[in-house]
């Protein structure tokens, strides 16, 4: 009996606790597409504020394909680097090893809004300033240091057996990385890969620094002009359409592949 | 659904990888390991180490966004004594200790809450950390319209209740009251899940020895669960002390630095593009960054002594 | 090793090559615009260039942007910035090098923009072959010369006035053909159209918008008597009884309920919102937003001058100059755009048709302003108002963070007197002025 109420009670305060964090959400679902704005002036459904969000500034496919763009170069340089990158510290001793470890670990002791200053000068200097590539460069080198502590445990964790059978089998150091080991490292690649997905496709500080053509703003950016009145008034139905539009994919995205997001967490290496 | 039911292993070592195996290692291996370090290096020298160089160097310049840069030594650092950069400070240093405690006790409560075996708890716990997928930036346009909208549900909800209007937005405290109220809806179920870890890793046979001693609930936790989860209570400090320290999106969005909100990154923002002067705003990064690393390696060695 | 450094090699001699171009590239384009340099004649070929402004006076930019493009064949791509952020932006892409051809700016960040370099070109050549150059707005064109240098024409001119809804005039049992003289007549007709209550506010004014504030309130100070910068604009004088009266006044009106509670946070984007849907009595606004209010059976517009305390009238001479990016690589076609702008046909036919004040004083009395007594007391503003000049205006008047901000918020809304406020003030505003960016 006494463990029925208990169970009760904790579900009743977890329901409570679900609705009060699923609110601000639902609302803002609710309200980009139930209103006179949704609903061209009627009451009721409606996706007028999706049409007036489309046909924003540069238009709506622009901003998503510019933050598809940014996200999809951060998160394939930020994979490709630390998996050849943690393999490399795991198996293969070279000089230098330590202190590059270190360094790459550094990143995450210097906040990094501090060093966006300097990192806009540096964009001039190699014509990378006011660029999607550049920026997505940027967000790379900040997931590095999580990407490398991931992919190295992957590979410290792979028995080296594994390894050196495919080794006899005749593979070269190159062929048996790609053959037996990626295999065994996926998982680690995909939390590394959906931790730079968020990051990138959510940045906000560094496109506010670097970008400054409105026909390559990301999502974020877009959102940002569209609240402070670009065109004399603050259209809040296409705001909240737009904030729906921006947090869709990575709430799907994190659905999908939660416990791999779990494994960034129970591996020890975390940046806020 | 997060389970996290199997027992986690602790976090690996920072030592290097264990270089245990005697076979004489080939000069090609050695080569290879060099190659396959070095985009990683590459792009962590050019767009970290020589922009960290840069901001020192530039701190020592005058450095205007356009023009001619010369030295000027230590001219940069009388931004330092800027009565806004000051304010600035001391919003930023009000603003961290409030986070810090408030997501800290909520976010504890909610890791002991769902720290539980039942049914559907994947659930809930599912649903407490969706916010933390959705971006700082999107987290705070959206609460700018519930906030700002007269029509928001959430005024709403407020007038319906008999609150009236409320300013969610028009001084320095409702801004930082409903920043805070934000930040701890966006970021709780992330720390819950890192305390939820570290809950997980103490031995259940100590709570069983409590309670076979006749310990109580309340002894329990003092004696047994927040000893061992110190560790983890200090890295979610780190995590939001540096996480605070460094806020700008929330308060660029909510209230431009209207109201005394000002942060530090904002000054820093403000002394770079809006007076063009990329030194002072230098300047001010290099002494942020020199606060937050002795913080982090002091916090860091906390940590360590606690892990022991 | 080998193959790495081969691979590097190989990268280093693509990158000389790619250079090479790009030089080349750029040595050409430099060409054509030096040789054209002082001509005003038509470089009409089909060149699409951009153009950048803020939002606060985009309506009146992309009007003449649609004209332009309909009747030439070069395309004008306008891109609107938000206020609050303009001048980072443009700070930011002109250290980048990314500029537009044409590049708009409020009036009072012109000294910086001119004396800075780096962001407008040097037009002086092109501005003094225009036949009507000494008919072009006298106070706009000195915010934009340096030195003897001319970097910008005048774009807009956004002259603030009263601006009152004679419907609610009428219903409030006041003459709508009398407006307030006074800012005790503000205040006291404010609180009467406040009482017909049903959602209608007496005054409206935008609280959180530091731009808005001076924009309207400096004008009732000048009207007093008083002032608010020195000469040169590297000291405040904010800090005089006469100001104080003016804040005490908004402050007042606030307290008692003829202003919204809204205006308190409004930071600009809505602050015309209100007036627009009928729902205000008395509104300081620019003369750009005539253009932009749609008349009805609830808003009928009447504007007048902005008094002072006990009479007298004032404005404050606002609104855009236009230039050329410093490092456009349309200079022609830009210049092309912008001596356009000036003609009699755009300033008559597209500028004042669509009830704006032209920027020429040789073409005031024009049809449309004849026709229209709104737009006969603009014209009579730009000789009784002031534009304020001072190299860090922006930073620190216009930026939500900076010192006018946290001044004008506490007079208005904060508790305490007001002079003493505004004394306290003063001192961080000067300090901000006289720094040297």
């Amino acid at each position: 009996m006494v463990t029925r109420t208990r169970s009760a009670g904790f579900h009743v305060t977890g329901l409570a606790l679900a609705v009060l964090f699923l609110l601000p959400l639902l609302w803002t679902l609710y309200s980009s597409l139930n209103g006179p704005e949704a609903a061209n002036g009627k009451q009721g459904f409606g996706v007028a504020n999706y049409r007036r969000l489309i046909g924003y500034g540069n238009g709506l496919p622009t901003y998503l394909l510019n933050t598809a763009l940014v996200a999809v170069i951060a998160v394939t340089v930020t994979v490709v680097t630390t998996t050849l990158a943690g393999y490399a510290m795991a198996r293969l001793p070279f000089r230098g090893r330590n202190l590059l470890f270190i360094v790459t670990l550094a990143i995450l002791m210097v906040p990094y809004t501090t060093i966006l200053v300097p990192l806009y000068i540096l964009l001039g200097w190699i014509g990378l300033q006011n660029s999607l590539v550049g920026l997505a460069l940027v967000l790379a080198v900040l997931q590095m240091p999580f990407g490398l502590f991931m992919m190295r445990n992957s590979f410290t964790a792979l028995p080296v057996e594994l390894e050196e059978a495919a080794l006899i089998d005749g593979c070269t150091v190159g062929g048996a990385l790609r053959r037996v080991l990626l295999r065994g490292v996926l998982p680690g690649i995909v939390t590394v890969a959906l931790f730079s997905f968020l990051a990138a496709w959510n940045e906000f500080v560094a496109p506010l620094i670097f970008l400054t053509d409105g026909s390559r703003f990301t999502l974020p950016l877009a959102l940002f002009d569209l609240q402070s009145g670009s065109l004399g008034s603050v259209d809040y139905g296409a705001l909240q359409a737009g904030v729906v539009t921006s947090a869709l994919p990575c709430v799907a995205v994190f659905l999908v592949l939660q416990r791999y997001y779990v494994r960034g967490f129970t591996s020890g290496a975390l940046k806020g | 659904m997060i389970s996290l039911s199997s027992p986690t292993r602790s976090p690996a070592p920072a030592s290097p990888a264990p270089t245990a195996r005697r076979a004489p290692i080939s000069r090609g291996r050695r080569r290879l390991g060099i190659l396959y370090v070095a985009p990683m290096t590459l792009l962590v020298a050019v767009l970290f180490v020589i922009p960290l160089g840069l901001m020192v160097w530039m701190s020592f310049n005058h450095w205007p966004l356009l023009g001619a840069s010369a030295p000027n030594g230590v001219t940069d650092y009388q931004a330092l004594r800027d009565p806004l950069f000051i304010r600035a400070v001391w919003f930023t240093l009000k603003y961290t200790a409030v986070t810090t405690v408030v997501l800290g006790l909520i976010a504890f409560g909610l890791a002991l809450l769902m720290h539980q075996d039942r049914r559907r708890i994947g659930t809930y716990r599912t649903v407490l950390f969706l916010p933390s997928a959705v971006g700082l930036a999107s987290t705070s346009l959206l609460f700018y319209g519930l906030f700002n909208a007269d029509g928001s549900p959430l005024n709403n909800l407020v007038r319906a209740i008999g609150l009236g209007h409320v300013d969610w937005l028009g001084s320095t405290g409702n801004a930082l009251g409903s920043t805070v109220l934000m930040i701890t809806w966006r970021f709780a179920g992330f720390y819950m899940l890192i305390l939820m870890t570290g809950l997980q890793s103490i031995d259940p046979a100590l709570y069983e020895a409590a309670r076979i001693d006749g310990a109580n609930r309340w002894q329990t936790m003092w004696r047994v669960t927040l000893p061992l989860l110190r560790p983890t209570i200090a890295l979610t400090m780190v995590l939001s002390v540096t996480g605070s320290l460094l806020a700008f999106d929330q308060f660029f969005i909510l209230t431009g630095g209207r109201h005394y909100t000002a942060t530090v990154v904002i000054d820093i923002y403000r002394e770079a593009f809006l007076s063009q002067d990329l030194g002072r705003a230098a300047a001010v990064s290099v002494a942020t960054l020199v606060v937050l690393v002795i913080v982090n390696v002091v916090q860091m060695r906390l940590i360590r002594r606690e892990g022991r | 090793m080998s193959s790495h450094t081969r691979s590097i090699t190989r990268l280093g001699r693509t990158a000389v090559a790619v250079l090479a171009g790009a030089l080349a590239l750029s040595a050409c384009q430099s060409v054509s615009p030096s040789a054209s340099t002082g001509s005003t004649d038509s470089v009409d070929d089909g060149t699409t260039i951009t153009m950048w402004t803020r939002s606060s006076t985009s309506t009146f930019s992309q009007t003449l942007v649609d004209a332009y493009n309909a009747s030439h064949k070069n395309k004008v791509k306008l891109t609107v910035f938000p206020a609050d952020s303009y001048q980072q932006k443009v700070g930011t892409a002109a250290g980048a090098r990314q500029l537009p051809d044409v590049l708009a700016s409020d009036v009072v960040y012109a000294p910086n923009y001119a004396a800075k370099g780096g962001v407008f070109l040097d037009i002086t050549d092109r501005v003094n072959q225009l036949p009507f150059k000494a008919a072009l707005a006298p106070s706009h064109m000195k915010a934009a010369t340096h030195d003897g240098r001319i970097f910008a024409v005048p774009h807009d001119l956004d002259l603030s006035a009263l601006f009152y809804n004679k419907v609610l005039f009428t219903r409030a049992g006041l003459d709508p053909n009398k407006p307030p003289t006074t800012l005790a007549e503000v205040a006291a007709d404010a609180k009467k159209i406040s009482a017909l209550g049903g959602g209608v506010g007496g005054y409206f004014f935008g609280g959180a918008c530091p731009g808005c504030q001076l924009f309207t309130s400096w004008p009732m100070i000048w009207a007093s008597g008083g002032t608010v910068l020195n000469a040169q604009g590297t000291a405040s004088t904010i800090d005089n009884p006469t100001a104080a009266k003016v804040y005490g006044l908004l402050r007042q009106m606030y307290d008692d309920g003829s202003v919204p509670v809204s205006a308190k946070n409004e930071s600009g984007p809505t602050w015309g919102q209100a007036f627009a849907d009928g729902r205000i009595g008395i509104e300081p606004m620019g003369a750009t937003a005539l253009q932009g209010l749609k008349e009805g059976p609830g808003l009928q517009v009447g504007v007048a001058p902005i008094p002072g305390l006990t009479g007298g009238t004032s404005s404050f001479v606002g609104g855009d100059v236009l230039g050329i990016g410093a490092d456009s690589k349309h200079v022609a076609e830009a210049w092309n755009f912008i001596s356009w702008t000036l003609s009699e046909q755009a300033q008559v036919q597209v500028v004042a048709k669509s009830k704006n004040v032209t920027v020429r004083s040789d073409l005031i009395d024009n049809t449309y302003a004849k026709q229209d007594p709104r737009l006969g007391v603009f014209n009579r503003l730009p000789g009784i108002g002031q534009t304020p000049i001072s190299v860090n205006f922006g930073q620190t008047f216009n930026d939500p963070d900076g010192p006018w901000t946290e001044a004008v918020i506490d007079a208005v809304f904060g508790k305490g007197d007001v002079e003493t406020i505004l004394q306290q003030h003063n001192s961080s505003i000067t300090q901000s002025l006289s720094t040297s960016g």
